[in-house]
């Protein structure tokens, strides 16, 4: 009777876990495979193909084009990383303090987070299209009377800007809930000590926090990597290619431009770069915290 | 724990001490500065605020003037409207079919929401209950949790293919598509919560001889609910935003979602901005109203997701 | 017992849901003995005439239901939906790379047995020929109208300052340099856009580099170092008249500018005219041939095919599909299509020439045209945005690192092409 009732129990267990166990394989797992055997073809995503060995992984690494796409990718990622931590953690410890309309401003900084980024993108594309050089003419600014979007070093920028202005808000909420863990008494403690600020943030604050900046700092790495509604609505890759990212050279090419075996190479390669930064990122910043 | 805040707090406390102790007769003028302080600071914040502000202004601006009233200089595109008029947002909702296109995002993120909860919390509750002790279970936790590393863009090409195949290339496959998506992130929140619920109670019922999957739904999915909150509010804002799932799995259908819109119409908006940005006030809306009334429990859900993830 | 009565609830519920949510998305198959037609045509410009064809073809035919899609981004669309292998009927497309890498595929229906292709002018049928990589029995495509590009002018402007219509390079730039000099703008490129930086490209190149180039590549018989050196040179001389910055502005804001009399004069083709229209329907535009030569007589006009019908192979109704092609081709029916749109109908037969044409009538008339050669570029090498990296590219040697990645790229591009057309002339020999 016992016996049956615990056979019956660890059932339920796995029936409580197949549906998402099978939908997880069916959508994640067998297209990750297929996904991987087509960078072994020339396949272009209709008719016939035939396999071709390495030549895709071989050509990625000579393709001018793909590279363009990691080092953009990368240099967007790195420092909107960074500026999206540093704005944060500002904004966090402004929200957190003791000031007035506290709710109301911390509703309006969350604000961005839950716009979509493509509408957002084309907002911002007519702002930086039109407005901005309009107010630069008007004040005679020169080097903002032209979009910064048309120019190949500054486009990216643009870009930049937008995905930061959306990032900012998960992140200081999440920088908000930490701050909040920390104890007041430990402050209390300090004061009497009289700190001056940055002595109380970089040797109280900034310990405690320390966990909350290594969500973040994953958290804000991936998202930015991958970026591509802010892309789409923006540059399209330009001017001059110097807005490609590697989300948007996949989908371009490998939908639109018949590269589908070629990009899933890219993408395969993708995947290993994200797991690699990742496993990276939590290894340093676990040594970080103990260290602190 | 407590070592640290030792080591933390010592190099701090050898220098200023003496100095401290012989200003602290005087309390008034450091009230004053934190006052200041806390001026400056609010100051700064609300200035900040602009920021955020401004392209929203910018965005409801145009979508009320007419294309005349646009000029190329700043207060044509600044400046308000000098006739209020809703027209441009009646031919944007008619030419985006705004309502079908707004039906379809809701169902889309309703659903994936109810199942997310669904699905997400079954597993998380089997797997945050048993991984500690069965390999097997650890194994699928991790199996499922590492999907957090795959980016989309990798998984695209053969879904399209793969969902055409088994006719989920429309609404229905978006929505189990996301099902999928968010299952790492919330199997690994619903399992994390499991740590917070105590045994006990599943042992009570245990004894009164209640089966496994009746405890579980009458019981412990009750008591998750801070955390159905948390799943629901993330995965409502992922999907909700989401561009490209649906580009690229319904693309061709006549279905498409509310952002999608916005990409599909650019030609026919051509360059009437006003019409555009009737069309991407409209688009948001939903979300800003929705945010304007629950915006605690919005940034307190996307708190709790955060801090235990 | 209880427990399976909990299963078996929650199973039917999510069943219940899983069929209404299917069957929402597919309610429309219903009718008996009527067929459904789809077509799906890539200018999502000319959803207005294609909505009027449609409804006069339904409103004319009972048995036949036609449905045509024109959606935007069209081609990643019908790419899409290529992968997924969910096929319209019949596709309206551009006679380009995308149509020829479509039929290398094998994906296209071989109807060369519908009568209309005798009313079709020889030249068109030829130009789609060329468009096969490999030589290929059969016809598959059905040549609907074709465009022509060059550059558009406002005509009043042209008028009362007296400037004539440039027949030789030089003349251009006289031109050009007059008019600078009157102080307006006199070209509005648009280049945000990278597929705008084709249309001065292919206009100028249609005039300096033979027509078969990208074959001649292919069997190593030439470079594009050598055939482009001139076009590469003089696009970047348009750059000097154009408005400052044109990475900045997208082809909507070229038309815009252009309908607005920002600038005298738009390198396009002809198919800008009805957006341009859209803007400012009392607008006289008119339109010349790109004067690319110091010689007139050694200019072309650039004209390709920029809308044909195929019929997607395994389709179940060809019989209904032929009457829809038949309706296609009524001189009524291509006469809508011009109204609404303009271009060249690629029909025999008396069709009036839209006004904005009239400029490179002469060359119609005389057959003086060649195809766009970026219908003979492949889609991924991005062609379009390597031309603006090019001309923002500042540096001296510009042109030449340009055209050495163009070889360069081309050969990676199409080496798999390159592979099999000469196996196949092996085979011929």
């Amino acid at each position: 009777m016992k016996n049956k009732k615990v056979l019956s129990k660890r059932m339920t267990y796995v029936v409580m876990i197949a549906p998402a166990l099978i939908l997880f394989i069916l959508f994640n797992t067998i297209p990750l495979i297929t996904g991987a055997f087509y960078s072994f073809t020339n396949y272009k995503g209709y008719g016939s193909f035939e396999f071709v060995g390495l030549r895709n992984y071989i050509d990625l690494f000579s393709d001018a084009r793909v590279g363009n796409s990691y080092l953009f990718t990368f240099k967007y990622a790195i420092i909107g990383t960074l500026l999206v931590n540093v704005l944060s953690l500002l904004l966090a410890l402004g929200l957190n303090s003791k000031i007035k309309f506290k709710s109301a401003l911390r509703a309006v900084y969350f604000l961005p987070n839950v716009l979509g980024g493509l509408v957002v993108g084309y907002i911002f594309s007519f702002i930086f299209t039109y407005i901005i050089p309009a107010i630069a003419s008007a004040l005679h600014i020169n080097f903002l009377e032209n979009s910064i979007l048309a120019g190949e070093d500054t486009a990216w920028i643009g870009v930049l800007i937008v995905g930061v202005w959306q990032a900012v808000a998960m992140n200081t909420i999440i920088y908000i809930s930490g701050l909040q863990t920390i104890p007041a008494d430990i402050y209390e403690a300090g004061m009497i000590d009289g700190v001056t600020p940055w002595q109380k943030f970089r040797h109280l604050t900034l310990p405690m926090l320390m966990p909350f900046v290594t969500t973040n700092l994953i958290l804000s790495t991936k998202n930015m990597l991958m970026v591509f509604d802010q892309i789409m609505a923006l540059t399209k890759g330009g001017p001059a290619q110097s807005t490609e990212s590697i989300s948007y050279l996949i989908y371009k090419n490998g939908m639109d431009g018949g590269q589908f075996g070629f990009q899933s190479a890219n993408a395969v390669v993708f995947f290993i770069v994200i797991v690699a930064i990742s496993i990276f990122q939590m290894v340093i910043t676990n040594k970080k915290e103990e260290q602190l | 724990m407590s070592e640290k805040m030792i080591n933390v707090t010592e190099p701090v406390a050898t220098e200023p001490v003496v100095t401290e102790t012989e200003k602290k007769p005087s309390r008034k003028p450091k009230t004053n500065k934190r006052k200041a302080s806390v001026f400056v600071i609010t100051a700064f914040l609300i200035i900040g605020c602009i920021t955020i502000l401004f392209p929203l202004y910018i965005t409801i601006v145009i979508a009320l003037k007419s294309p005349s009233e646009m000029t190329n200089d700043i207060s044509g595109a600044l400046s308000l409207p000098q006739h209020f008029s809703l027209d441009n947002f009646a031919e944007a909702m008619r030419v985006t079919d705004f309502w079908r296109s707004l039906g379809n995002s809701v169902l889309i993120t309703g659903a994936s929401i109810v199942l997310s909860v669904i699905i997400h919390s079954m597993a998380g509750y089997a797997l945050g209950r048993n991984m500690n002790r069965k390999k097997k279970f650890k194994m699928i936790y991790f199996y499922i949790v590492s999907g957090m590393f795959v980016p989309f863009a990798i998984l695209m090409m053969p879904l399209v293919k793969q969902t055409s195949i088994l006719g989920l290339d429309n609404m229905f496959g978006v929505i189990l598509l996301y099902t999928v998506f968010y299952m790492p992130m919330n199997v690994m929140l619903y399992s994390g919560y499991m740590k917070n619920v105590p045994l006990a109670m599943e042992e009570a019922a245990d004894i009164d001889g209640a089966s496994a999957w009746r405890t579980y739904w009458t019981i412990i999915f009750p008591m998750m609910k801070p955390m159905h909150a948390t799943v629901a509010i993330l995965t409502a804002l992922g999907t909700w935003n989401d561009v490209m799932t649906p580009l690229v799995i319904m693309s061709g259908s006549e279905n498409t979602t509310l952002p999608l819109a916005q990409l599909n119409f650019q030609t026919q908006f051509g360059t009437n901005y006003n019409l555009a940005f009737a069309s991407y006030l409209l688009a948001l809306l939903p979300i800003l109203i929705l945010y304007i009334f629950c915006q605690k429990q919005i940034i307190g859900g996307v708190a709790t997701g955060a801090v235990k993830g | 017992m209880r427990k399976s009565r909990v299963v078996i609830s929650l199973l039917t519920a999510a069943a219940i849901s899983v069929s209404t949510l299917l069957s929402g998305c597919s309610a429309d198959s219903g009718k008996d003995g009527v067929t459904t037609v789809t077509m799906l045509q890539y200018k999502p410009e000319a959803v207005k005439a294609f909505e009027k064809i449609e409804k006069l073809f339904n409103e004319t035919h009972d048995d036949i239901q036609l449905k045509i899609e024109s959606p935007n981004e069209a081609m990643t669309v019908l790419k899409t939906r290529l992968i997924r292998e969910d096929y319209p009927d019949i596709v309206g497309i551009g006679g380009d790379m995308n149509y020829s890498n479509f039929l290398d595929a094998d994906l296209f229906e071989d109807i060369s047995d519908i009568e209309v292709i005798g009313e079709i002018k020889p030249a068109y049928l030829k130009m789609e020929k060329e468009l096969e990589l490999l030589p290929k029995e059969g016809t598959y495509a059905l040549p609907y109208v074709s465009n022509a590009a060059g550059i558009l002018y406002i005509k009043e402007m042209f008028d009362e300052n007296g400037w004539e219509i440039p027949e030789t390079w030089s003349d251009f730039i006289a031109l050009c340099d007059e008019i600078k000099k009157t102080g307006t703008d006199l070209l509005y490129l648009g280049y945000k856009d990278t597929w705008t930086c084709l249309a001065p490209w292919n206009a100028l190149a249609v005039g300096l580099a033979p027509s078969d180039v990208c074959s001649s590549v292919n069997a190593g018989k030439t470079t594009f170092a050598a055939e482009y050196s001139e076009v590469a040179e003089k696009i970047k001389v348009l750059l000097d008249y154009a408005e400052p910055n044109p990475y900045a502005y997208s082809y909507n804001d070229a038309c815009t500018a252009f309908a607005r009399g920002q600038s005298a004069m738009f390198p396009i083709g002809s198919y800008a005219v009805p957006q341009i229209l859209s803007v400012n329907p009392d607008m006289n535009i008119d339109s010349f041939t790109f004067p690319a030569n110091d010689k007139e007589e050694d200019n072309v006009l650039n004209s390709g095919i920029d809308l044909h019908f195929s019929v997607m192979k395994g389709t179940k109704n060809k019989e209904a599909v032929y009457e829809v092609l038949r309706f296609l081709f009524k001189d009524e029916t291509v006469q809508i299509y011009l109204d609404e749109q303009g271009g060249v109908p690629c029909k025999e037969g008396d069709f009036e020439l839209p006004d904005f044409l009239s400029g490179m009538e002469q060359y119609i008339k005389n057959d003086r045209m060649s195809d766009f050669h970026d219908h003979h570029y492949p889609s991924e090498m991005s062609v379009d945005a390597m031309i603006q990296t090019y001309l923002m590219d500042k540096s001296n040697n510009s042109a030449q690192i340009f055209l050495e990645r163009f070889d360069k790229e081309w050969t990676r591009y199409n080496r798999d092409l390159i592979a099999r057309v000469k196996k196949y002339e092996e085979g011929q020999k």
